[in-house]
């Protein structure tokens, strides 16, 4: 197989020393590494940043704590869900209502009663307004600031922790009672004086109690693991789970549904939301960009408008006629065209005189002198070879024509078809150039 | 006026100045400041009106050279004029640099440098000039244009004087073979000589043989002082582009080398550019200002647009030259142009004059006739091959009216027009 292809191999050998001699001349056309390379330098600048930016993304959603729309949702039996936690409750004898509303779980509240606030990050200032009022004991479950300031008076979200396990150190009977707990995730808390406080990391503690009015007590956990269906049966958190809710003789469990759009504080729009300072700084950029756009507006000196000179091609009339013998394909014009070029060129050759060209009564002698130079240029060729109509082949491997083809080519009728007269310009090619060698 | 990136830049910064103070005072107050920078800036600008402007430099390049125009700025004012100046030219100038930096003190003066490197022949004149004079604060400027006129004339080329010397060369070899010894109606008596075999006996001057006890013959040599006049067609045809070129370049390049030539074989020439009336006209120019006129006259010369009226033309020369001289017309072998126009008038022009006609010869239909291959080569093969014909029945149909035809290819028209010129000369047919 390697053996036919070596004629070809000198060719593709050759190839890649011209196709590299430009690539190494002085101030020839770069190549695509270079170009790729400039472009590189170019735009890496804008690919780091790209990068990096797409790193952070990916960092910040790998770091933000998973949230369903089933999350701590006593109904759910998912991971996420509180279903094993509230079924534990009703078979401890306290019954667990399930409220998706504030102003529901407000009616269903009594002096009884535990109410625990889950998802409270859907909340409005109604509802933790409402909330407020509320009698009997709350559980915040991983409070927003909004729901903790509204409704634990004096706890501030300080920071967050990371460790799991921990003892409660502190003397609030369901954490001591619970032992350690897997918080996960956590908030911790700055608490004020008289708080209990339990769970802490560098000081912070992770569960708050406070007191209100004396009887009531605002219990706040940083993390929401403890009452999960996939942690609850880790360390102590059934335990302190239950102990928080189970505290009082029922249990409300508020798992507040999206709020309506626009129910929740009526028809301020963006206007109303949007600081007045704001207003007029983004005014003031209209302005800013009006005064940029003035200053690039303006021009240096005028703009000059020339004649410019007429382009228009020699050879266009030429090849406008080209097309049009295409077109109509004149192929008897085309013809007559390359013959007439041919017998001028031919002519002078034969030693006749210029006249003769397109003197039609010269044809016989015309044809009869060009066979017999292109027979002599075929010296050895066997003279049966004229048959009429075709041509044979020399012994040199030349064409070899009779004075019937030659006077077909040099006056004949109009060839029939394209293929025609694409041969016939070959054939007057080669008489041309056999007389000229002869 | 104009305004500076630098207020946009400060009424950017100042976005933020609302936020910290919310109050619609505020952002009055901040655009107070401003503008009222803007107007002192204004106030303060050095005065554009007072500068004065002079100009020096070059007022004509060849084509493809470069030009040097100076502009001198003179602050007659009594404010420092600082900011940016450009020098406005048409694009075709390719002025640089665009904008140049100016700080003008009072009482002084700045030279600003403005290289032109015009891209087509013709007269290029300065548009205006745009000066715009900053305030001290940067951030307004006053802005005006003056004029300050100027040209610089852009000359043809004449890339074809690379082959002068060698046509000199040529002619000097002509002129020095003063031994022809044949007698033309061309030839002028240049002197006796000793008779050396070998030379015609018919041209032994026998009186003067008779005088001396030697053999003395007559030398003849090509006649000096014949007239030429160049006529060059601007008319349509003259607009055609061979290669990338006007056909009218190619012609004035072919002018050119033979009115060098000739004026060096001291003959004179004269020039004349023809449509439909005379766009250019060199006469009786002396022999050491002959070229100098010639590109001069030629520089602004654009091909027309129109028919030319070859009997004006005619009619034209007739009525300046009255002794017999070369009219080379330099034009295009047109069918159309050329039966219906020329030909009809040629026998008054070659009855007193010899006439000689160069024309460009498009490379392109050569190309298109060699074409083969497919059947679209075959049919442009055609279509070029009818054009070459009736290019060479044209220059037939010329020739039998005693007219010379030199037609070359652009790259060859000029030699080839000299070529056929040195052949006269020899042959004494001048």
């Amino acid at each position: 197989m390697t053996s036919t292809l070596t004629p070809g191999a000198p060719q593709t050998a050759g190839a890649p020393q011209t196709a590299g001699a430009p690539s190494a001349g002085e101030g020839a056309e770069p190549t695509a590494g270079q170009v790729a390379r400039r472009r590189w330098r170019a735009s890496r600048g804008v690919v780091a940043v790209v990068l990096a930016l797409v790193v952070i993304a990916v960092i910040l959603a790998a770091l933000r704590p998973e949230s369903s729309w089933q999350n701590l949702d006593p109904q759910s039996a998912s991971p996420g869900g509180s279903r094993a936690l509230a079924e534990i409750l009703r078979q401890r004898g306290t019954p667990v209502a399930v409220s998706r509303s504030a102003g529901d779980a407000a009616e269903r509240a009594t002096a009884t009663s535990v109410t625990v606030i889950t998802r409270s990050e859907r909340l409005t200032d109604s509802d933790i307004d409402r909330l407020r009022r509320i009698p009997g004991d709350l559980v915040l479950v991983a409070p927003s600031r909004r729901v903790l300031t509204g409704l634990a008076p004096g706890v501030q979200v300080a920071s967050s922790s990371f460790e799991d396990t921990d003892a409660p150190d502190c003397t609030l009977q369901a954490a001591v009672l619970a032992g350690n707990v897997d918080f996960g995730q956590s908030d911790t808390y700055e608490v004020p004086p008289g708080a209990t406080a339990c769970y802490r990391v560098e000081g912070l503690p992770r569960l708050v109690q406070v007191r209100l009015d004396g009887a009531r007590t605002v219990t706040v956990l940083g993390s929401s693991r403890p009452f999960t269906n996939e942690y609850l049966d880790d360390e102590g958190n059934a335990a302190l789970a239950m102990n928080l809710a189970g505290a009082r003789a029922s249990v409300v469990w508020l798992i507040p549904d999206l709020p309506d759009p626009g129910s929740a504080s009526g028809d301020r729009t963006l206007g109303d939301l949007v600081p007045f300072g704001v207003k007029l700084f983004f005014l003031q950029l209209v302005l800013a960009v009006v005064a940029v756009a003035v200053w690039r507006a303006r021009r240096l000196g005028p703009v000059v408008a020339e004649a410019l000179p007429v382009v228009v091609r020699s050879a266009e009339t030429v090849e406008g006629r080209a097309r049009l013998y295409r077109a109509h394909h004149a192929r008897d014009r085309a013809a007559d065209a390359l013959r007439a070029g041919a017998r001028d060129r031919l002519v002078p050759l034969l030693g006749l005189p210029r006249s003769a060209a397109q003197d039609p009564n010269a044809a016989r002698e015309i044809v009869t002198a060009v066979a017999q130079r292109v027979r002599a240029a075929g010296a050895g060729a066997p003279p049966g070879a004229a048959q009429t109509g075709t041509f044979s082949t020399g012994p040199d491997g030349r064409l070899l024509y009779d004075e019937a083809t030659i006077g077909a080519a040099l006056y004949g009728p109009e060839p029939a078809d394209d293929a025609g007269l694409v041969w016939l310009s070959d054939v007057l090619d080669d008489l041309e150039r056999q007389v000229r060698q002869s | 006026m104009a305004l500076t990136g630098r207020l946009g830049l400060l009424a950017l910064l100042g976005a933020v100045v609302p936020i910290v103070w919310p109050s619609w005072w505020t952002l009055a107050a901040l655009w107070g400041v401003l503008l009222a920078a803007v107007a002192l800036d204004l106030a303060l600008a050095g005065n554009v009106r007072a500068l004065r402007l002079h100009r020096e430099g070059d007022t004509s390049v060849r084509l493809g050279g470069t030009a040097r125009v100076s502009l001198i700025v003179e602050n007659t004012g009594r404010r420092r004029v600082r900011g940016v100046l450009r020098d406005v030219w048409p694009p075709s100038a390719a002025a640089g640099p665009r904008t140049v930096r100016l700080d003008v003190p009072a009482g002084e003066r700045r030279r600003v440098e403005t290289t032109l490197v015009p891209t087509r022949r013709g007269d290029r004149q300065s548009v205006t000039v745009t000066i715009r004079s900053r305030g001290p604060l940067g951030l307004a400027a006053r802005q005006l244009s003056r004029r300050a006129p100027w040209t610089v004339r852009v000359l043809p080329a004449f890339p074809s004087r690379r082959h002068l010397p060698g046509k000199l060369a040529k002619l000097r070899e002509l002129t020095g073979q003063q031994v022809a010894l044949i007698r033309g109606q061309g030839t002028e008596f240049d002197s006796l000589r000793e008779y050396v075999d070998g030379d015609d006996v018919r041209s032994i001057d026998w009186r003067a043989t008779a005088r001396r006890r030697d053999v003395v013959v007559r030398t003849w040599r090509p006649e000096r002082d014949r007239r030429i006049y160049l006529v060059l067609d601007t008319g349509r045809t003259s607009a055609g582009r061979v290669g990338d070129i006007p056909r009218l370049d190619c012609s004035m390049d072919a002018a050119l080398l033979l009115g060098a030539l000739a004026s060096r074989a001291g003959d004179r020439v004269d020039l004349l550019a023809y449509d439909r009336r005379v766009r250019a006209r060199v006469e009786g120019a002396s022999r050491t200002d002959l070229l100098p006129a010639m590109v001069r006259a030629m520089a602004p010369l654009e091909p027309e647009l129109i028919e030319s009226d070859a009997a004006g033309m005619v009619s034209t020369l007739m009525s300046r030259v009255r002794q017999r001289c070369l009219v080379v017309l330099l034009t295009e072998l047109n069918a159309a142009a050329i039966e219906e126009g020329l030909l009809p008038l040629l026998p008054r022009l070659t009855a007193r004059h010899l006439v000689m006609v160069a024309a460009v010869a498009d490379p392109r239909v050569e190309e298109m006739a060699a074409a083969r291959g497919d059947l679209a080569a075959v049919y442009d093969a055609a279509a070029a091959e009818r054009a070459r014909a009736e290019r060479r029945r044209l220059t037939a149909e010329l020739r039998g009216y005693g007219v010379e035809v030199v037609d070359a290819p652009p790259a060859e028209i000029a030699p080839a027009l000299a070529d056929a010129y040195l052949a006269l000369k020899a042959a004494g047919r001048l």
